[in-house]
């Protein structure tokens, strides 16, 4: 613990730890709950899963299969019950169990979302940077029109763009699919690029933004002025002095970009036929397959809190100032 | 021009590799993955497309719709409840076990197990019991007459009983059945290979491997094909016809399904309701232009149809099934003797998305009606919920549009399903379809179940379709027509049952 901050008391820190654990469960078991009540509010998975001419006896028979028959309270209980025990249900389509199937999909989500990120903190500190450093010039001007851009444009339509020219027109990229890249189970890395880029651009405009704001609050700061003074070279005060103290409030909308990169990329997964839980989701909801919807809902509340709780001690590191109490 | 090298170089090294594969392999792209790999345990038709490939059936469906003897090679019924069949002889399942009338006798056992259910077994619920005679001949013993039992053979896949029973779960990872391709390898979500079975007891087939891939957006799915990228592409939308057509790599072939569409009329309960009247629901039927819909709204993809029946079908009537003229001035003449001579107000509501341009085809049937007097309001819902009310008949709006494939290509599927009103003494309940009552219909739908006399149920599903053509209980529209976009290079004709068979396939 002493690695996240000199400054930190290990016991203070560890109390600390705790308490977020404790209120993880908590919101953890609220998303499961809510879940799983308007699930029960968007109608009868039977219908969909039996074909339209079942007789209502062979309806019913299915129902009680799969325990619908049952008080919403009770399936409730005995869902929770499971649930604790690591028993997510059965997807009423696939016939496998929930979990594992939103646990096999997680590598290619994750692997999106990394690449996603990446791109957007690369490009968006590197244009937010440039924006800052040459303020009201030209170039300032057309970073910031891309970054509004960035911002504005709706992911199917960037998406389809993006096939459109670097799939169809110039043939550079495939236009679908994980690929078969040189380690088992990750992607070929062409087929990852125009995914990570449709993903990952209205975090890379935000980031952009974000960044040149904060680094001209810096420039103009006491200890920017000091530096100068000092006589360090402008690569050092942006990068070590301005840069640095900017990052508080790029990485905390990194940590937020990364939740909605990792959930928010279902429209991007099912354009490029990518085989991660965003798609499966859609499926799952559409055909009303409550299990599996329920398992990611869960699987992504864990991640979720997880990621905050490590943005908030990464706060730590970037400044000594914040304490955990 | 230095990038558009650097580009072309490096898709040379990631996909030259791909290229070169692809001249013995077809790529087929669907709208979704393949859910599971037993196949008398599903009901989805982009999942038995894939298994049908592995796994055969005791009678095939042709492309023409009628059933022919395949695993099995004759069936024949000796009383109204005893059908009794022959089995071909040599045939081997992939993994060498025999195809045997024990081995057939132990799959039925294993649909009609009422401990077990699968999703295939209320098809069987007719089905007593199976005895074997000797070892290529089998007795299937039905609690009552089953004249559809030799069409739903063509939907009963065999299974190897040893794997099965004595593999664990493993079938269900890697299935293994008597078809003409056989198993690789499966990656949710990314692709389903298969190899050909150089062995198959109906002649090796042309193409080495398949591979069957889900694309689940449309316009992606056009993008693989256009570039090359996949052979041949599911559920072609309209719209994007003309940038198949236009790209020389790939053209687009269609075939009239075994789905018609029509706008159900609900009259339940609402004696006061203008479409409790026969005059006005035939006025309905003259005053929507199906002819105009189907060249406007589903790019020509279509046929305006009379009844619930197409061609396919066993007991379908040319002349009953006509389809109903577009002709507003006696729609409204209808109307004005059923006393609506300025037409009335009703709701129809549509899915969005569920049948091929479901919703605008329901715009446009709302504008015809304003043309004869009748103000329909449209209410587009949401799948799920719309079906579920239409099951449970509790309908919020006076007509609901609804598609209807016909995958047993016989009319008790589509005539007692959708119309049987329940009014026989003694007979089974009202379907959740029907909103006619009417004792004809209901006495000829159940007697067509009860006999195995193909002449005789022809004539009871036409004295059905006379009976409704009198009633006119719906809008008739039209029959859908399936659209595929295929690249030039694959010989290859879409089927009515939407199956894609890869035996059926070659490459020019």
């Amino acid at each position: 613990m002493s690695l996240l901050s000199p400054h930190l008391p290990t016991l203070q820190m560890l109390t600390y730890l705790v308490r977020r654990l404790l209120l993880v469960l908590v919101v953890v078991w609220g998303t499961a709950t809510l879940a799983f009540f308007l699930l029960f509010l968007s109608g009868d998975p039977v219908n969909l899963l039996l074909p339209l001419d079942a007789t209502p006896e062979v309806r019913e028979q299915f129902r009680k299969a799969n325990g619908f028959d049952r008080p919403v309270w009770q399936q409730y209980l005995s869902y929770m019950g499971r649930a604790l025990q690591g028993d997510l249900g059965i997807s009423l389509r696939n016939q496998t169990p929930a979990l594992g199937l939103v646990l096999e999909r997680m590598p290619a989500s994750m692997v999106l979302a990394g690449a996603a990120l990446l791109f957007a903190v690369i490009f968006g500190v590197l244009a937010g940077v440039i924006a800052a450093v040459r303020k009201g010039t030209t170039l300032e001007f057309v970073v910031l029109f891309f970054a509004l851009l960035g911002q504005s444009l709706p992911v199917f339509w960037l998406a389809l763009m993006l096939i459109l020219v670097f799939g169809l027109e110039l043939r550079w990229l495939p236009i679908s699919g994980y690929g078969a890249g040189p380690i088992p189970g990750l992607p070929a890395l062409a087929n990852l690029v125009l995914p990570a880029i449709a993903v990952g651009t209205f975090s890379m405009a935000a980031i952009t933004r974000l960044t040149r704001g904060g680094v001209l609050r810096e420039l103009r700061s006491d200890h920017v002025r000091t530096a100068r003074a000092k006589g360090l070279s402008e690569r050092v005060i942006i990068y070590k002095h301005a840069l640095r103290n900017a990052a508080i409030p790029v990485v905390t909308v990194i940590g937020l970009q990364l939740g909605n990169l990792l959930s928010g990329a279902v429209i991007t997964e099912t354009i490029f036929a990518w085989p991660g839980v965003g798609r499966l989701v859609l499926t799952a909801v559409t055909q009303q397959d409550f299990p599996v919807v329920q398992a990611a809902v869960i699987v992504f509340a864990v991640l979720l809190a997880v990621i905050n709780l490590v943005v908030d001690l990464l706060y730590g590191v970037l400044d000594p100032r914040v304490r955990y109490a | 021009m230095k990038r558009s090298w650097i580009g072309f170089l490096a898709s040379l090294a990631l996909f030259g590799v791909a290229w070169a594969q692809r001249s013995d392999t077809i790529v087929i792209a669907q709208g979704v993955d393949v859910t599971v790999l037993d196949p008398n345990n599903q009901l989805e038709t982009p999942t038995a497309n894939v298994l049908a490939n592995i796994f055969d059936t005791l009678y095939m469906r042709m492309p023409d719709g009628t059933a022919r003897p395949w695993l099995a090679t004759s069936v024949r019924a000796i009383n109204p409840t005893t059908w009794e069949m022959t089995i071909r002889q040599g045939v081997k399942f992939h993994n060498g076990e025999d195809l045997t009338a024990e081995t057939v006798k132990w799959n039925f056992d294993r649909v009609i197990d009422p401990q077990r259910p699968l999703r295939i077994s209320n098809s069987w619920a007719n089905l007593a019991s199976v005895q074997v005679v000797n070892p290529t001949t089998l007795r299937f013993i039905t609690k009552n007459p089953f004249p559809v039992f030799v069409t739903r053979l063509t939907g009963f896949y065999i299974l190897p009983q040893k794997y099965v029973t004595e593999g664990g779960n493993r079938y269900l990872q890697e299935p293994v059945g008597t078809g003409p391709y056989k198993f690789v390898r499966w990656v949710r979500d990314q692709q389903f290979e298969l190899e050909a079975n150089p062995n198959y007891w109906a002649g090796a087939p042309k193409i080495r491997r398949a591979i069957f891939r889900p694309i689940p957006e449309a316009s992606s799915r056009v993008a693989e094909l256009v570039s090359g990228g996949v052979d041949i592409i599911t559920n072609l939308v309209p719209e994007a016809v003309n940038a198949v057509r236009a790209s020389g790599a790939a053209e687009v072939r269609s075939v009239p399904s075994i789905r018609n569409i029509f706008i159900m009329l609900n009259t339940s309960g609402k004696a006061d309701s203008p479409l409790a009247n026969p005059k006005v629901r035939l006025a309905l039927n003259y005053a929507v232009d199906k002819r105009t819909i189907v060249k406007n709204v589903l790019g020509g993809f279509g046929q305006p149809i009379g009844c619930s029946l197409n061609s396919y079908i066993f007991g379908y009537d040319a002349r009953s099934c006509q389809p109903y003229e577009y002709n507003p001035a006696r729609a409204k003449q209808l109307l004005a003797e059923a006393g609506y001579p300025n037409g009335f107000t009703m709701t129809l509501g549509s899915p969005n998305g569920r049948y091929l341009n479901d919703r605008q085809v329901a715009e446009a049937v709302v504008g015809q009606l304003a043309q004869v007097g009748v103000r329909a309001e449209l209410r587009v819902q949401e799948w799920s919920t719309y079906v579920g009310q239409i099951l449970e008949r509790r309908i919020p709006t006076d007509a609901v549009l609804l598609g209807w494939g016909n995958n047993e290509f016989d009319a008790d599927n589509s005539l007692y399903s959708l119309f049987y009103g329940g009014t026989v003494r003694g007979g089974p309940r009202q379907v959740a379809f029907s909103y006619i009552r009417s004792v004809p219909l209901d006495n000829a739908l159940l007697q067509a179940q009860r006999t195995t006399d193909p002449e005789q149920r022809k004539k009871l599903y036409l004295d059905a379709l006379r009976v409704l053509r009198a009633e006119s209980p719906w809008i008739f529209l039209h029959q859908q027509e399936d659209i595929y976009g295929v690249a030039k290079r694959v010989d290859w004709k879409p089927r009515p049952d939407e199956r894609l068979f890869v035996a059926e396939m070659a490459f020019k």
